[in-house]
C-alpha cells in the first residue's frame, strides 16, 4: 500500500483541512476557536505530508489563515465567521467563459479572447462591536490565444494572459452607531462608497492590475481595502 | 477585580478585561494569565522588544504594523494616533477610548 503514513496523517487532520487537500477549497461557519484549530492542523501538514499531490494550496497558508486570525481577533463571544475559499485556481471547470472569436486581418488567422472569474475568497464575519464585516476576492482572467502566419506557411500561436484582481469589502455599522468622516481621502486605487440608512454600509473596492509579487502582498492589498470602511465610525 | 489592560482586537479596538494576575515590569500594565508573554511581560513590550514567542505579542505586532502602514497609504495620522491613544490608556481607565472591559454585562463589546 503506498503512502499509507501520509494517508494516515492526512485521516487525522481537521476535516476542513481535509477538504482542502481533497478538492481545494471549503465553506465553513465557525466561532474564532475553530478556526484556530484548523489553523493548527493546517500548521503540522508541511511536517507529515509530503507527496506533491497532497499539497496545500499557496494562498492558504500565506493569505488566508493570516487574514482569518486577524479577523478572528474581532469576533466576539457569539461571533462566528464563514470562510468560502475556493482554490482551485482559474482553470478550473466553470469559472472559464467560452473562448469568444476577434476580427482578424492577415497575416492573423484567428485570434480568441476566454475570460476566466475566479471568486477565491468570500469571508463574512459578525464582529463584536455588533458590525457585519464582507470580504470578496476575485480573480478575472484574459486569456487571448492569437493564432499567425508568414508567408513562408509556419504558423506560429501566442498566448497572453492578463490578470485584474478586484477586492471588495463591505462593513454594515451597527444600527444608529455614531459615524465619523474620515479626515483624509483613501488612496486613488480605492473607492469607497457609503450608503445611510438606520444601518450605515461602507464598500470600498479596488481593482488592482496586476499579480500581486507574494502572499504578503496580497494579504496588505486586502488589509489596505479593509481599513477605509474602518475609518467611518467613530473612534 | 482589576481588568487585564492588553489591547485586543486588529480593527475594532478593545480590552481584554479578563482578571489580571501580574503587571507587566517593563510598564506596569495589569495582564492575565493569558497574556503573560516571555519574562512575564505584556504583549506590547514583548513585540518592542523582538520577543515573538507569545501568539499574543505577534498580533500585537502586527497589529501595530498594520496601523502604522495604513496610516502612512490613507494619509490619515488620525487612524495611527487613535490606536495609539486607546493603547496608552489602559494607563489611565478613568479616561482615553472607551473603557469597554469595565463592562461586565452580557451585551459588553469584549470578551471577558
Amino acid at each position: 500500500m503506498f503512502w499509507r503514513k501520509q494517508k494516515a496523517a492526512i485521516a487525522g487532520f481537521h476535516p476542513l483541512h481535509q477538504a482542502l487537500i481533497h478538492q481545494r477549497g471549503f465553506s465553513a461557519t465557525q466561532p474564532a476557536a475553530g478556526w484556530a484549530e484548523l489553523a493548527a492542523s493546517l500548521h503540522r501538514h508541511a511536517g507529515l505530508v509530503r507527496r506533491s499531490k497532497w499539497e496545500l494550496p499557496p494562498r492558504m497558508l500565506g493569505v488566508i489563515v493570516p487574514l482569518i486570525a486577524e479577523i478572528c481577533t474581532d469576533l466576539g463571544r457569539k461571533g462566528a465567521l464563514t470562510v468560502t475559499a475556493d482554490l482551485r485556481g482559474h482553470e478550473a471547470p466553470g469559472k472559464t467563459h467560452p473562448p469568444r472569436d476577434l476580427p482578424v486581418r492577415p497575416p492573423v488567422k484567428s485570434a480568441t479572447d476566454t475570460w476566466a472569474v475566479d471568486p477565491w475568497l468570500r469571508l463574512r464575519a459578525d464582529l463584536r462591536d455588533g458590525s457585519v464585516l464582507e470580504v470578496l476576492v476575485v480573480d478575472r482572467v484574459r486569456t487571448r490565444r492569437v493564432t499567425k502566419r508568414n508567408p513562408r506557411g509556419k504558423t506560429k500561436i501566442k498566448r497572453k494572459v492578463k490578470q485584474v484582481q478586484i477586492i471588495k469589502v463591505r462593513r454594515k455599522l451597527p444600527p444608529d452607531a455614531p459615524g465619523n468622516r474620515p479626515v483624509s481621502p483613501p488612496p486613488r486605487w480605492i473607492r469607497a462608497v457609503v450608503q445611510d440608512g438606520p444601518r450605515r454600509s461602507v464598500t470600498a473596492a479596488a481593482k488592482v492590475t496586476r499579480k500581486p509579487q507574494s502572499h504578503h502582498e496580497q494579504l496588505d492589498w486586502i488589509l489596505a481595502v479593509a481599513t477605509e470602511p474602518f475609518r467611518w465610525s467613530a473612534r | 477585580m482589576t481588568p487585564c489592560a492588553v489591547t485586543t482586537g486588529f480593527f475594532t479596538l478593545g480590552k481584554c478585561g479578563r482578571m489580571a494576575v501580574a503587571g507587566c515590569p517593563a510598564c506596569g500594565r495589569a495582564i492575565c494569565a493569558d497574556h503573560i508573554a516571555d519574562g512575564g511581560l505584556c504583549p506590547e513590550c514583548a513585540a518592542a522588544r523582538g520577543q515573538l514567542g507569545h501568539p499574543a505579542a505577534v498580533a500585537a505586532q502586527r497589529r501595530r504594523a498594520y496601523r502604522q502602514r495604513s496610516s502612512e497609504q490613507y494619509d490619515d495620522t488620525v487612524w495611527y494616533t487613535s490606536f495609539d491613544t486607546f493603547d496608552r490608556s489602559a494607563f489611565d481607565p478613568g479616561a482615553g477610548a472607551s473603557q469597554d472591559y469595565l463592562d461586565d454585562g452580557d451585551d459588553a463589546l469584549v470578551d471577558s
